[in-house]
C-alpha cells in the first residue's frame, strides 16, 4: 500500500505555480490502477484537458479522505464496542465530515425567506460629512496589533517639554484583529511621563509647551493625512485642558469633526479597558 | 389516518383507497404510491429538509414503464404538426431530466440507467453539460449533495407554448390516460399560455439554454426606471478659482448663484429616470467635484467614435503570471490598474509615470507644515515610492477588483468568501467584509461609490454599504452561482450573471428581481450596461454576446462571432461601440448604435415579448484584433476613448 506520507496542503484546484504541459498521458498502462481509474473519472466527467499533476492531486485528496473516514470509523466502532468496523460506522462517519468538511450553501428557500427578511428594512440614509465612511472599529482591521511595553521614565521637572508618548489610536490590544495600519509614533523628547499612559478611548497626554506654537500631530489611521484632534485627559496632567484642532487640508474639514463625532459613536462600541 | 407527505395533511386512508388516490386536496397520487405512505409513516419522524423536499419524488408509477411513457410522448410529438412540433420538443429536456432524478430518487438505479442511455442523446446540444453532470448521479445520495439539483427540483421549469400547441398536448395526454406524464407535467412545468402564432424552432433556441427554462412574462413586466440621474449642476471655472456656482453643467462662465437651479432650466424629470432620493447616495464631496470637473474637461476633448473611425486599442499585458491573473480593474480616469492573482495577491500599478506614495508615517506626519500649500505633497512618503505595490490579505485566488470611483478604496473579493476593502492612500485593508461562506466571484463598486454588490457561489448577490458590516440586501434567486455583478449607472439597479445561464435584474430599493433574461446557453461571464442606461450587454461561455432592451425587456440582438468565453465586453464612452475581449485570444468591435436603431423601429408585440432576431452579426462587427497568445480579461476605454485591454500572456 501507499506508504504514510505527512499531511500535505496541496488540495487546492488545478493551478498549479509552475509551468505545466496539457498534454494526455502517454501510457496508461505503466500507471498504478489507482491513477487509471482518476484518468477514467476525469474522461468520465468531460475533462479532456489537464496537467499531469491533477492525477497526483486527485490521488492525494482521495488517500486522504479515505483515511479520515475510516478512522472516524474506527473510533465509532470502539465508542460502539463493536469487535470490528462495519458498514453503518463508515456512513455515520462520512455523514459527519459531510457536514463538517464539504458543506453546501444553503437551499434556495431558505435564502428567499432571509432575502426578504432582510430586503424589507429601507436603506439606511447617508450620514453627510463623515469622512471615510467604515465601519465601526471593532468591525475594522485598523487597529494596530501590537502594544508597546511601557517605559519607566522620571517625571521631569521642568513643565516646557513635548510628550508624545504612545499613540495607539483607534481599538485597543484587546481586539482580536489583525494586521497593520498605524505606526504609531513614540517620541519622548526631553521630559518624561511618570505613569505609562493608559488608553482609554483615544486621548493622549500632551505637554504644549509655552514656547511653541501648537503643531502636534497625531495620525489616526483611518483618516489618513487628516488627524488632528488630540484631546487632553485632565486626570493625567490636571492642570490644563487643551483640544487641539488643526484644519490641514480643505477636503478633509469634513472629516475632522467627523472623525470627532466617530470617536464618540465608536467609544459605546468600546469594551472598557 | 395518514399523513400526506407532500403537504403534512392528514386523510382517510380508507376513503382514499375508494377513491384510488390522496384524499389531500393538494396533489394528485396514485394508489400505489399509498403503499409508500404507510411504510414511511410508520417509520417517520421529522426528516430533514433535504428529504422534504426531495419527497416529491415520491412514485409516481411503475418504473419499468417510464420509458414507454417517454417513448409513448416522443411518438406523439413528432407525428404533430410542423409547426406546433418544434414548441412541444420543448417538453423533452424537462421531463427527462424529472424523470430520470425520480428513478434515482427512488432507488432504480439500473432503470434509471438505462433510461438514460436510451434517451439522453436525444435531447438539444446545449444541454449537454448537463446531461454530463447527471451521467454521474446515480444514486439517491449523490442528489442530496447538489443543491442546484435541489433548486432545479423545487423551481418550476417554464415553457412557453401556444395556446393551440398546448390544446393538442392536453387533448393527447388526457384521452389515453396518460396520467404519469400529466402528473409530471403539473408538478415539476409551469405552461405559460399565449395567444398567437406558434414560435418557430429558432425563436425558441434563441431564447432557451437555462437550466429554468424561460422566463414567465410576469417576470418581466415590473417598471424599470433605466434612465440616467441628472448630473449635479457644477460650474466649470476658467481660471482656478473654486468657487461654486449654481450654473448649468459645462457652461464655463461665473454667475452669481441663483436661488432655484433646479428646475429652471429645461430638464423636466425624465419619466424613465428614478427619482433623485430614491436610494439614498452620498453627497458630493469638494475632491469629487473637482474630479467631475476634471471628467468634463477630459470629455471635451473625446474622439466620437464610428464605424468609420474605430478606437486604438492599447493592450496591457500581464507576464510571468502563469495563469495566476484573475482579475483586472481600471480606475475611471485610467491612472491605476489592480490585479488580482490566484496567490491571493492583489497588486496596484499605476499607469501614468507618476508613482504610489502612501501616506507618511504618524511620526513624520507630525513633522510637517501643515500650512504650507503642498501639504497634499508633503503628506505622501517619497522614500517608499514605487511603480506597483502589492496588497496582502486574502487567503485565497483573487476573483473580483474593483476601484472606488472616487480612488480611495479598492475592493477585493476571494475564493476565501470574504470582500476586502483596501485604502489607496496608506495600501492597507481597512475592512473585510465576511457574509458570502463560499468563493465570491465578483464584487463591483457603485458607480457614486459607498455602495458595492457582490455575488459568489452561495447563488445570493449582496448589497453592501461601505460602513456597514452586513449587507444592506440579498438577491436571492438564481439557481446556479452567480458569476457576474455589474450596477446600473444610476446605481438603482444590479444585474447578476449566474451559471444558470440567466440574467437578473435586480431593484436596490426593495431587493425585487425585475428582470429576467434567458437565452445564453452556458453561465454569463461578462456584462456591461451602455451608457445611456437602456441596455444590457452580456457574454458567456457559448461565445455568445447578447444584447438586452431593458425597458421592454426583451433580448433584442445576438453578436456571433467569438469562439470561447467572452470575458470582458465594454460600451465606448458615449456608447456607440461595444468591444468584446475572449479567451479565444481576441477584441472585437461592434457596431452598437446600428444594433440598437434596429430596435427603434421594430413593431413590439408585447404581449408574447417574441422578436425575430436578425442575423446581422457581420454587418456589426466592425474589427477583430487578434493578440499573440492572450486572453482578453478586461476592457475600458479612457475619458477620450482609447480602448484599454488587459490579460496576461499564455505561453502554452
Amino acid at each position: 500500500m501507499r506508504p504514510a506520507r505527512p499531511d500535505v496542503t496541496s488540495s487546492a484546484g488545478l493551478v498549479g505555480g509552475e509551468k505545466g504541459t496539457t498534454v494526455k498521458m502517454a501510457s496508461p498502462k505503466t500507471l498504478p490502477k489507482d491513477a487509471q481509474v482518476m484518468i477514467q473519472i476525469l474522461k468520465d466527467m468531460g475533462i479532456t484537458e489537464y496537467e499531469p499533476r491533477v492525477i497526483n492531486q486527485m490521488l492525494e485528496f482521495t488517500y486522504r479522505y479515505v483515511t479520515t473516514i475510516i478512522e472516524d470509523a474506527k473510533i465509532y466502532a470502539t465508542h460502539a464496542k463493536k469487535s470490528s468496523v462495519d458498514a453503518d460506522d463508515i456512513r455515520l462517519a462520512i455523514q459527519c465530515r459531510m457536514d463538517q468538511s464539504f458543506t453546501s450553501p444553503p437551499p434556495r428557500d431558505f435564502l428567499l425567506e432571509v432575502a426578504r427578511q432582510k430586503n424589507q428594512t429601507p436603506l439606511p440614509l447617508i450620514k453627510p460629512y463623515a469622512g471615510p465612511r467604515l465601519p465601526p472599529d471593532r468591525y475594522c482591521l485598523t487597529a494596530p496589533n501590537y502594544r508597546l511595553k511601557s517605559l519607566q521614565k522620571k517625571v521631569s521637572s521642568s513643565a516646557g517639554r513635548i510628550t508624545v508618548p504612545r499613540l495607539s489610536v483607534g481599538a485597543v490590544s484587546s481586539r482580536p484583529s489583525t494586521p497593520t495600519l498605524g505606526t504609531p509614533a513614540v517620541q519622548t523628547m526631553g521630559s518624561k511621563v511618570g505613569t505609562p499612559v493608559s488608553l482609554t478611548g483615544q486621548r493622549f497626554t500632551v505637554q504644549i509647551p509655552s514656547s511653541q506654537a501648537p503643531s502636534v500631530k497625531t495620525a489616526t489611521p483611518s483618516t489618513p493625512g487628516a488627524v488632528q484632534n488630540v484631546l487632553i485627559n485632565p486626570s493625567l496632567i490636571g492642570s490644563k485642558n487643551i483640544l487641539i484642532t488643526t484644519n490641514m487640508v480643505s477636503q478633509n474639514s469634513s472629516s475632522d469633526s467627523g472623525s470627532l463625532k466617530r470617536k464618540h459613536e465608536d467609544d459605546d462600541d468600546y469594551d472598557a479597558l | 389516518w395518514l399523513r400526506c407527505r407532500n403537504h403534512s395533511e392528514w386523510f382517510d386512508y380508507e376513503m382514499a383507497r375508494s377513491v384510488k388516490c390522496c384524499g389531500c386536496r393538494q396533489c394528485n397520487i396514485s394508489f400505489s404510491s399509498i403503499v409508500l405512505f404507510i411504510v414511511l409513516s410508520v417509520g417517520g419522524e421529522d426528516q430533514p429538509d433535504v428529504s422534504v423536499v426531495l419527497s416529491a419524488y415520491s412514485q409516481q408509477g411503475d418504473p419499468s414503464l417510464y420509458q414507454v411513457y417517454y417513448s409513448g410522448l416522443k411518438k406523439f410529438i413528432e407525428s404533430v404538426l410542423d409547426c406546433h412540433r418544434a414548441e412541444l420538443s420543448q417538453l423533452f429536456y424537462p421531463l427527462f431530466v424529472h424523470m430520470y432524478l425520480e428513478l434515482v430518487y427512488n432507488n432504480h438505479e439500473s432503470e434509471a440507467k438505462a433510461f438514460f442511455e436510451k434517451f439522453s442523446g436525444d435531447q438539444e446540444c446545449y444541454y449537454q453539460d448537463d446531461l454530463r453532470v447527471l451521467s454521474g448521479l446515480t444514486k439517491k445520495e449523490h442528489m442530496k449533495g447538489n443543491e442546484t439539483l435541489l433548486d432545479f427540483r423545487t423551481s418550476k421549469f417554464v415553457l412557453r407554448i401556444s395556446r393551440d400547441s398546448y390544446q393538442l398536448l392536453k387533448r393527447h395526454l388526457q384521452e389515453r390516460q396518460n396520467n404519469q406524464i400529466w402528473n409530471i407535467i403539473q408538478e415539476h412545468l409551469y405552461i405559460d399560455i399565449f395567444d398567437g402564432m406558434p414560435r418557430s424552432k429558432s425563436q425558441i433556441d434563441s431564447m432557451s439554454g437555462s437550466l429554468a427554462g424561460e422566463a414567465r412574462r410576469e417576470a418581466n413586466k415590473a417598471k424599470v426606471f433605466y434612465g440616467l440621474l441628472k448630473e449635479p449642476e457644477i460650474e466649470v471655472p476658467l481660471d482656478d478659482e473654486d468657487e461654486e456656482a449654481e450654473n448649468e453643467e459645462g457652461k464655463p462662465k461665473k454667475k452669481k448663484p441663483k436661488k432655484d437651479s433646479m428646475g429652471s432650466k429645461s430638464k423636466k424629470q425624465d419619466p424613465n429616470a428614478p427619482q433623485q432620493n430614491r436610494i439614498p447616495l452620498p453627497e458630493l464631496k469638494d475632491s469629487d467635484k473637482l474630479d467631475k470637473i476634471m471628467y468634463m474637461k477630459e470629455a471635451t476633448k473625446r474622439i466620437r467614435l464610428g464605424p468609420e473611425t474605430l478606437p486604438s486599442i492599447c493592450f496591457y499585458t500581464f507576464l510571468n503570471v502563469y495563469q495566476g491573473l484573475t482579475a483586472v480593474d481600471f480606475t475611471d480616469d485610467s491612472s491605476l490598474i489592480a490585479g488580482g492573482f490566484a496567490d491571493s495577491t492583489v497588486r496596484v500599478w499605476s499607469v501614468t509615470p507618476k508613482k504610489l506614495r502612501k501616506v507618511k508615517s504618524a511620526a513624520d506626519l507630525s513633522l510637517i507644515d501643515k500650512e504650507s500649500d503642498d501639504v497634499l505633497e508633503r503628506i505622501m512618503d517619497e522614500k517608499t515610492a514605487s511603480e506597483s505595490k502589492i496588497l496582502y490579505g486574502h487567503s485565497g485566488p483573487v476573483y473580483g477588483v474593483s476601484f472606488s470611483p472616487d480612488r480611495n478604496y479598492l475592493l477585493s473579493s476571494s475564493e476565501d468568501g470574504t470582500v476586502r476593502l483596501w485604502s489607496l492612500q496608506t495600501f492597507t485593508c481597512l475592512v473585510a467584509y465576511k457574509g458570502h461562506n463560499y468563493p465570491v466571484w465578483d464584487t463591483q463598486f457603485s458607480p457614486y461609490g459607498y455602495y458595492f454588490v457582490s455575488g459568489g457561489h452561495d447563488r445570493v448577490a449582496r448589497l453592501w454599504a461601505t460602513d456597514h458590516y452586513q449587507p444592506l440586501r440579498m438577491f436571492a434567486g438564481h439557481l446556479g452561482d452567480i458569476t457576474c455583478t455589474r450596477f446600473h449607472p444610476n446605481s438603482n439597479y444590479v444585474a447578476t450573471g449566474s451559471a444558470d445561464r440567466t440574467i437578473r435584474l435586480w431593484d436596490v430599493l426593495n431587493g425585487h428581481c425585475v428582470r429576467v433574461f434567458t437565452g445564453h446557453k452556458g453561465p454569463i461571464h461578462s456584462l456591461a450596461f451602455s451608457p445611456n442606461g437602456k441596455y444590457l450587454a452580456s457574454g458567456s461561455t457559448d461565445g455568445r454576446v447578447l444584447l438586452w432592451d431593458l425597458g421592454h425587456g426583451l433580448m433584442i440582438g445576438e453578436l456571433k462571432g467569438h469562439t470561447d468565453t467572452v470575458y470582458a465586453l465594454k460600451f465606448s464612452r458615449d456608447g456607440e461601440i461595444l468591444a468584446s475581449g475572449s479567451m479565444d485570444n481576441t477584441v472585437r468591435l461592434w457596431d452598437a448604435f446600428k444594433a440598437f436603431d434596429d430596435v427603434e423601429t421594430d413593431d413590439f408585440t408585447a404581449a408574447t415579448g417574441h422578436i425575430h432576431l436578425p442575423d446581422n452579426s457581420q454587418e456589426l462587427l466592425l474589427g477583430t484584433y487578434l493578440t499573440k497568445a492572450t486572453p482578453v480579461i478586461h476592457l475600458h476605454f479612457t475619458r477620450r476613448n482609447l480602448l484599454l485591454a488587459a490579460g496576461s500572456y499564455n505561453s502554452q
